[in-house]
């Protein structure tokens, strides 16, 4: 699981608070996902440090409260590079559902990211096409050894097979609901700033 | 080359209440000694599409170009000729005539198209030995397995050298061992005697021995991915620890 690249995607759809990314990766992951602030803290600082994000230009802030963190056009680089590489395995699925996660979310309306990185739709074909080269090689295997009549080894080929198969369904059951994934798109909780509250919006937004 | 090619392929079904569209513009080309899986959820337009790529069915509009003959200008009976020579049909249910032996069953096409029939059996007997039913040759169909009558029929599909197969959910009707048998054996179709393959399956482990996927939705294409090489390194990996 990739809490810097969860990160990027949620800095290319609009600028954000450390907070703020915590409530929105916990409404966008699986529950078993639980991610520190420390965590994003440190993440944030990493990523700052490497070019690829940076605390938002030209946003007046009020007193003491940072600013919001964007994303770099390194960031977006790096955003897209991920979202092009499949996710290696079965084991990695936390990993893949982020990537669909975040290909979901309504494009970014901000003026540096005015679009998505990667459709949905473009994240299963990836996947797929690489589950599929993965399962074409493995049943060419499997007769080989089968041919030999290397019987422990073609059980054994079966068993990867009937994994890699496995995630290929599953991505088919995804595809048939993204719309319903789409429209049920959970909700962030609206964030507590810490530390001392804005005064009013206007104040706190001034150009 | 191209061996066929289809461009902008349209068709509606127009006699129930509501006019069915199976094909809105698919376009789709296989080059000499591809085998190509398609794929989609039951009612995108798989078995149009193979029936119009095979001339069984016309399309309402668009081309297709077997070599270099445009099948949809032929009339019926060029049509009927080209079906016979130059393509094999394998569909689901095998299609045996019931009271022929496998071996008169594989002659049959030869012997519509005018050989004698101690040459349409010779070479019927070729085929069914290199696809491992020497012993069957004189079975009726219903004393061969599932699996042996699809054999059976490839082998009938492909006595007449077509230039293209098309297979129809050739694995539909068959258990799981057989089924893979079948996509085995196309595999080798493909690969040792660079047969020019096209087949429909709904199913992924079956498909995933074809060198290309084709996805339809809805009459389109939605998808198109070759998967012929290049496994990813997790799972080189896990062949290399079992080797
Ligand atoms: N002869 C026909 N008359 C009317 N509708 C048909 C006919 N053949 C197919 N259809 C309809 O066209 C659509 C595509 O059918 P088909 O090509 O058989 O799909 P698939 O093979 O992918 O299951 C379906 O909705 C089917 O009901
Ligand atoms: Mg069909």
């Amino acid at each position: 699981m990739s809490v810097r690249h969860a990160v990027l995607g949620l800095l290319h759809q609009r600028a954000r608070h450390g907070y703020e990314l915590q409530a929105a990766l916990a409404a966008l992951s699986p529950e078993n996902w639980d991610v520190k602030p420390a965590q994003i803290y440190a993440t944030l600082e990493r990523l700052a440090d490497a070019g690829l994000v940076r605390e938002q230009r030209g946003t007046q802030v009020a007193g003491p409260q940072r600013r919001p963190y964007e994303l770099t056009s390194e960031g977006l680089t790096e955003l897209r590079s991920w979202f092009s590489v499949p996710v290696k395995s079965s084991l990695h699925r936390d990993e893949f559902f982020l990537k669909l996660m975040l290909s979901i979310l309504p494009p970014a309306s901000s003026p540096q990211g005015s679009s998505r990185v990667h459709s949905p739709y473009q994240v299963l074909h990836i996947q797929r096409s690489s589950l599929y080269r993965d399962l074409h090689e493995l049943i060419g295997q499997r007769q080989d050894a089968q041919l030999r009549g290397a019987l422990a080894e073609e059980l054994q080929l079966e068993q990867i097979v009937m994994h890699v198969e496995a995630d290929l369904r599953w991505l088919e059951l995804i595809e048939g609901r993204l719309d319903e994934m789409a429209k049920k798109l959970p909700t962030e909780p609206a964030p507590r700033p810490r530390g001392r509250p804005r005064k009013t919006p206007s104040e706190s937004e001034g150009d | 080359m191209k061996l066929i090619e289809a461009a902008g392929l349209e068709k509606t079904y127009a006699e129930g209440a509501t006019p069915v569209r199976a094909l809105a513009g698919v376009s789709l080309s296989l080059e000499a000694g591809d085998f190509v899986a398609v794929m989609g959820p039951s009612g995108c337009g798989k078995s149009t599409l193979l029936h119009c790529l095979g001339g069984l069915d016309r399309p309402d509009a668009g081309t297709v170009r077997l070599g270099d003959e445009e099948l949809t200008r032929l009339n019926d009976e060029a049509l009927t000729l080209v079906r016979r020579r130059r393509i094999g049909f394998v569909f689901q249910f095998f299609n045996l005539v019931p009271v022929m032996s496998a071996l008169e069953n594989v002659a049959l096409p030869l012997t519509l198209d005018g050989l004698s029939d101690a040459q349409a059996q010779e070479r019927a007997k070729k085929w069914l030995e290199k696809l491992g039913l020497a012993e069957r040759m004189h079975h009726l169909p219903d004393q061969l397995s599932g699996g042996q009558q699809q054999r059976v029929a490839i082998a009938r599909a492909l006595v007449t050298e077509p230039v293209l197969v098309l297979a129809d959910e050739p694995t539909g009707n068959l258990d799981s061992k057989s089924a893979d048998d079948i996509a085995r054996l196309l595999r080798q179709l493909s690969d040792e005697h660079q047969r020019t393959i096209l087949m429909v399956t709904h199913d992924p482990r079956i498909a995933a021995n074809a060198r290309r996927l084709v996805f339809l939705k809805d009459g389109v294409m939605v998808d198109d991915q070759r998967i012929g090489a290049g496994a990813t390194s997790a799972v080189r990996s896990q062949l290399e620890a079992l080797s």
